[in-house]
């Protein structure tokens, strides 16, 4: 009689803590990098991204890090493995892993971003980084002329430093090379890759010798290894381009500008998606200059650093051509090797 | 199309040696300990904790002398873990020596987070970098300015140290009994020397070394600490002391050549070389030494041999 009575108490409490758990069960969100936290770049804007979605929608999120190849894939299953709503892979390395697994998980809603994946619970969101290259490349050519500023030396020469040699850095550059010879049909552009995204010592290491080669401008396309290549600008009195996320506040006065990529507008739109009910499998989402998916900063920080020898007109400059990729007027090249659909 | 006059220059050798130096810490360290028949492959984790402890003291305490110093610690600390792993736990150096580098990438990332509330990397205008040692004697002549001046501190001391250890172990007492306990550890028992206390002091010295390697890439080279910013420099190390012969000297000639393999690596990059390959450099290199120098002790115990 007791036991019975204990029984049916218990599982409809059971039952009450379900149902209100239910109720109130935020949606889970899981963040798999291919790298680390902290590199003031590409995973550092995700998760900025997605913590606004934590503020906004009240979700769960959950981050996965490694930078070990051979850990990505089975952080990636772990997490749909898990339940989560979303699983959001944050790089163009995950595009094979997540194309095999993903069917494996057809209740999963999955994201990729900065590669795209061809299946009915994939979102993709790539980002039109050769554009937003373009713009950089111009603003380097244009600076490498300035020679009345410290640091900038008569030769026609730029700079630019990548971390691992993969298709989306070679995609950064056609921009780049394309944004320089624009501007300036002659000029040299030294390219580098440090074969790593961790190895500041490396990154500043080659950009050094560049430096030493005659480039004043040096774009980092290189995540964490690219924080050697902003601290050599500033040691060298030289200059740097950041990517990804606003370095400009880093080394004021070395970094020139930013090239933007909201890698954060891309988790975030994601996220929002899978809240509000609108989330469409198989979707792309293109992130361009036209939209603002990639852009510069404003470069008010080296405005600042600079008082009255900032160039003003170079903003001009910047703001017409931006004007005219948005148009069509100028069409900036893809990288042939990357795959954008 | 390759302007060779542009990759050779003098700012070359100043990268060679820059290149140079955190693989010569590492390597004088694994000298010290293969002398007493360990090979410290755990130096890869001393150098890298000793890099994370270097920033932090560094940082709180605004001094790069507090910071190398607290290096020094640390570096002490991991390789007396390591004794107490491999001499009183008996496990296989090896083993003992992974174990290590694999912790060390864990509790520097959990430092860095429980510490700072960051992940990945840290660095601050706080952080106080080792400076740059300016000798106005050098100014006389441009090309000996740019060769010899304006390095940082521990380039320099490193290359003081090769001299130091080059003497410690070859002209002391000290050193005659740390490179029998290698050679032939009875003989050192038997002399009344206990071969445990020469092994234990050969690993903690590889931690003092260790941790000037470390605090040299995060406040010397640069004034951040990154995950696993050691990068294989520690490895690279056990291949420069094989190829300098386990011996001081050699073994500073051994990581100029892989710092120089750096030098030229950056350089070339920018000539449009492929960068695959480029990258590969520094490793074939090493391979290339290893043969070399496994070659040549061949070829010694050949000799050694009366039939």
């Amino acid at each position: 009689m007791n036991k019975k009575l204990l029984i049916i108490l218990s599982l409809s409490l059971v039952l009450l803590i379900g149902t209100v758990a239910m109720a109130d069960s935020p949606v889970r969100v899981a963040l798999v990098l291919s790298g680390f936290l902290g590199d003031q770049s590409f995973n550092d804007s995700a998760h900025q991204g997605l913590q606004r979605a934590v503020e906004d929608f009240g979700i769960e999120l959950r981050i996965l890090e490694s930078e070990v190849p051979a850990d990505w894939e089975q952080n990636l299953v772990a997490m749909a493995d898990a339940g989560y709503d979303l699983v959001i892979a944050s790089s163009t390395q995950f595009q094979d892993i997540l194309d095999r697994n993903a069917g494996y998980f057809p209740n999963i809603k999955f994201g990729i971003i900065d590669g795209v994946v061809e299946q009915p619970n994939v979102v993709s969101a790539i980002f039109a980084q050769n554009e937003g290259s373009f713009l950089a490349g111009a603003v380097a050519a244009l600076w490498t002329e300035y020679d009345h500023l410290p640091g900038v030396n008569s030769e026609q020469t730029i700079g630019w430093v990548g971390g691992m040699d993969i298709p989306v850095l070679h995609d950064f550059l056609t921009g780049y090379r394309q944004g320089a010879k624009y501007i300036n049909p002659d000029i040299r552009v030294l390219v580098s890759f440090a074969g790593s995204f961790t190895d500041p010592v490396r990154g500043k290491e080659l950009t050094l010798s560049q430096y030493e080669q005659g480039a004043d401008v040096v774009m980092n396309v290189a995540s964490g290894t690219g924080n050697g290549i902003l601290e050599a600008a500033y040691e060298e009195g030289k200059y740097a381009i950041g990517v990804d996320l606003d370095q400009d506040g880093i080394y004021p006065g070395s970094i020139v500008t930013s090239m933007l990529k909201r890698i954060d507008q891309a988790a975030y739109l994601m996220t929002q998606q899978v809240v509000e009910g609108t989330y469409e499998g198989g979707e792309v989402l293109y992130m361009d200059i036209a939209n603002g998916g990639v852009s510069l900063t404003d470069m008010s920080v080296m405005q600042e650093a600079l008082g009255d020898d900032f160039p003003t007109e170079i903003l001009e400059v910047i703001a017409e051509l931006t004007q005219k990729v948005r148009d069509g007027e100028i069409v900036v090249e893809t990288y042939e090797g990357f795959r954008r659909n | 199309m390759f302007d060779l006059s542009e990759i050779f220059t003098l700012t070359l050798i100043r990268a060679t040696v820059r290149m140079s130096t955190p693989i010569l810490l590492a390597a004088l360290g694994l000298i010290v300990t293969e002398l007493a028949n360990i090979t410290n492959i755990g130096i890869e984790g001393i150098m890298l904790v000793s890099a994370f402890i270097a920033v932090a003291a560094s940082y709180w305490s605004g001094s790069w002398i507090v910071g190398i110093m607290a290096a020094v610690v640390a570096g002490v600390l991991i390789a007396a873990l390591m004794a107490l792993i491999h001499l009183k736990f008996k496990a296989d150096v090896f083993v003992a020596g992974i174990a290590i580098n694999l912790f060390s990438l864990a509790f520097t990332r959990f430092l860095l987070t429980n510490w700072f509330g960051v992940a990945g990397s840290f660095y601050s205008p706080q952080i106080s970098p080792i400076p740059r040692i300016n000798l106005s004697f050098l100014e006389i002549h441009p090309v000996i300015n740019t060769l010899f001046n304006n390095y940082n501190l521990m380039d320099y001391l490193a290359i003081v140290l090769v001299f130091v250890f080059n003497f410690l172990i070859y002209k002391t007492v000290w050193g005659l009994r740390l490179r029998f306990t290698g050679v032939h550890p009875a003989a050192v028992e038997t002399g009344g020397i206990s071969v445990t206390t020469k092994k234990v002091q050969a690993l903690l010295i590889s931690g003092v070394l260790g941790g000037l390697a470390g605090a040299h890439l995060s406040l010397g080279y640069t004034t951040q600490f990154i995950e696993n910013m050691t990068n294989g420099r520690g490895f690279i190390g056990v291949a420069a002391m094989y190829f300098g012969g386990v011996a001081p000297i050699t073994t500073w000639f051994a990581s100029l050549f892989f710092g120089f393999t750096e030098g030229v690596g950056a350089r070339l990059q920018t000539m449009g070389f492929p960068s695959q390959f480029i990258l590969m450099m520094p490793y074939l290199a090493t391979v290339f030494a290893i043969t070399f120098s496994m070659i040549r002790q061949q070829r010694r115990l050949t000799q050694k041999q009366p039939f």
